[in-house]
């Protein structure tokens, strides 16, 4: 690797190893995910016990779960609070003087603190498959582009979170903050409920913002709800929203930074 | 004679030290208005959204394994209620594992009051407001949509004040396992209340005998909201009214018994 990336790595690996330092973490991800998923599958199994709705069969709807558990587990379980600290706690001054980008730094210590969750992930997923078998990608381009779509979560929740973040430098509170985002999250990426069960109206809202790409968009290319154009396009816009929330981010910071307060001082 | 005296008397200062402490907390939250608001309104949000997702459900769907949509409604209502009454009567004991780690229940013993109302009122979470109010809107909204009358709020009452007790007092019990498990987090806690959250918004007939078994015997919760509602809603028939109380006399003692035994077993920092 360059040097060009070698902190990055550095910063990456640091995370990484904190978060599996707590190894109860790992267990609680898992019966939270766990229990969240086999409640979701005992409620579509008897509603989709008669048939299809909006789209989904019992055997799409297996498969969507489970993408949901996926996702829900690598952006809840990532370490969000680690930067809103150094805000809070004035940290952010040090970091300001230290000859790293600020926002590149966080970015790798998140993007390492969800590999952190791989473990859970793969745990979970296995656990998943050998109970509810569920079926497939529609095809193998589809399986790629679901990857690549899963890939792009990590800027993706980098951005969403590092913005949410920001505001801790108003605020001085994050709590608030995070279970705002994480409902909002949770609703419109269509974790909670597929977006299709959803009105025209409700739709059109989700698909302006950037939570469907959580979801939505690896699901429905996984299970062929959309053809390669289709794919690429979510897949584009996917992209567009992480590089448009990188580049937002910076924006808001400068305007930020200059609200930075350390312990009330 | 004198016995009982002696412990009325220290039941009624007990409660007069839990409810100082408890409007101290609310003094200081009025100090700081807009930290208010973010958390009652966060605290809203997520059930404005367990409203959004059970109208979109039921757009879809006539009823949830017999459950119609206001029935669900009360019996996210009350689950909500229930857990933002945690947060407003004992969100202090989510502190049990840092006091514990930290030496901070040593002063809390020397002061004449018990150790568990001073660990209780040191904190409101604020987010509660915003749940408790939103969750009683849902209640009402289910019970009014739901056909029900002025007759069955009686049986209501009783299902909510025995839902709080027995929530706050799980919550308690669980927090006092930090006494043994060192750590700040309050882990099992934590994830009573989330898969109460995910499973317990469910009818229990979804779900495998085992997960009814535990719900309702080994970790009571069935008896917060899912067994009040069902009895109201008619899925259960009026005998399982009797649940409810003893629940929350067993959950209270439980915790009561516990936070005591933890409290010998608790040995100050650096030892």
């Amino acid at each position: 690797m360059s040097n060009a990336f070698a902190v990055d790595r550095a910063f990456a690996v640091i995370a990484f190893k904190r978060r599996l330092a707590y190894k109860a973490q790992w267990l609680v991800a898992l019966v939270l995910g766990g229990g969240a998923m086999l409640v979701s599958m005992a409620m579509w199994r008897e509603l989709l016990s008669g048939g299809a709705l909006s789209g989904y069969d019992w055997d799409a709807m297996r498969a969507y779960v489970i993408i949901g558990f996926i996702t829900a587990t690598m952006v809840f379980g990532a370490a969000d609070w680690h930067i809103a600290d150094r805000i809070l706690d004035g940290h952010v001054a040090i970091d300001l003087t230290k000859p790293v980008d600020f926002q590149r730094a966080r970015a790798a210590e998140y993007v390492g603190s969800m590999f952190s969750t791989v473990p859970t992930v793969a745990l979970g997923v296995l656990g998943a498959w050998i109970l509810f078998d569920p079926p497939g990608p529609a095809s193998a381009t589809a399986g790629v582009l679901t990857a690549v779509s899963l890939v792009l979560v990590f800027p993706l929740a980098f951005g969403l979170t590092y913005l949410t973040v920001l505001v801790c430098f108003w605020t001085k509170r994050y709590l608030g903050v995070m279970w705002l985002r994480e409902a909002l999250l949770a609703f419109f990426s269509g974790m909670m409920i597929p977006l299709a069960f959803m009105p025209s109206w409700l739709q059109a809202v989700a698909w302006a913002l950037p939570f469907p790409h959580f979801t939505t968009t690896p699901s429905a290319i996984y299970l062929g709800h959309v053809d390669t154009a289709g794919a690429l396009g979510l897949l584009a816009a996917e992209a567009a929203w992480a590089a448009g929330m990188w580049f937002g981010a910076r924006i808001v910071f400068n305007h930020a930074v200059r609200k930075v307060t350390v312990h009330g001082g | 004679m004198a016995d009982t005296t002696l412990r009325a008397s220290a039941a009624r200062h007990a409660g007069g030290v839990y409810w100082r402490s408890l409007v101290a907390q609310i003094r200081a939250i009025t100090e700081y208005p807009a930290d208010f608001w973010v958390m009652a309104s966060a605290g809203v949000m997520w059930n404005v959204l367990q409203f959004a997702f059970l109208t979109v459900l039921f757009a879809a769907v006539p009823d949830v394994a017999g459950w119609r949509y206001h029935e669900m409604l009360m019996l996210s209502g009350l689950l909500t209620v229930a857990a933002g009454s945690t947060a407003l009567l004992c969100d202090g004991v989510w502190s049990t594992g840092t006091y514990v780690l930290k030496g901070e229940i040593d002063y809390r013993i020397t002061r004449p009051a018990p150790v568990v109302v001073q660990v209780a009122t040191s904190h409101i979470g604020m987010q509660g407001f915003g749940e408790v109010g939103f969750g009683l809107v849902m209640v009402a909204y289910g019970w009014i949509g739901a056909g029900m009358g002025l007759a069955a709020v009686p049986v209501g009452v009783l299902g909510l004040a025995c839902a709080i007790v027995i929530e706050c007092a799980l919550i308690t019990a669980l927090c006092a396992v930090n006494f043994w498990l060192k750590g700040n987090n309050s882990i099992f806690a934590f994830v009573l209340l989330d898969l109460q959250h995910n499973a317990m918004t469910m009818p229990l007939a979804l779900f495998p005998a085992a997960v009814k078994i535990v719900t309702m015997f080994v970790v009571p919760v069935a008896f917060v909201n899912f067994v009040p509602v069902a009895v109201l809603t008619g899925h259960l028939t009026s005998w399982w009214l009797v649940g409810p109380p003893l629940t929350a006399a067993a959950s209270v003692l439980l915790a009561a018994g516990l936070y005591r035994l933890g409290l010998r077993s608790y040995d100050s920092s650096g030892h």
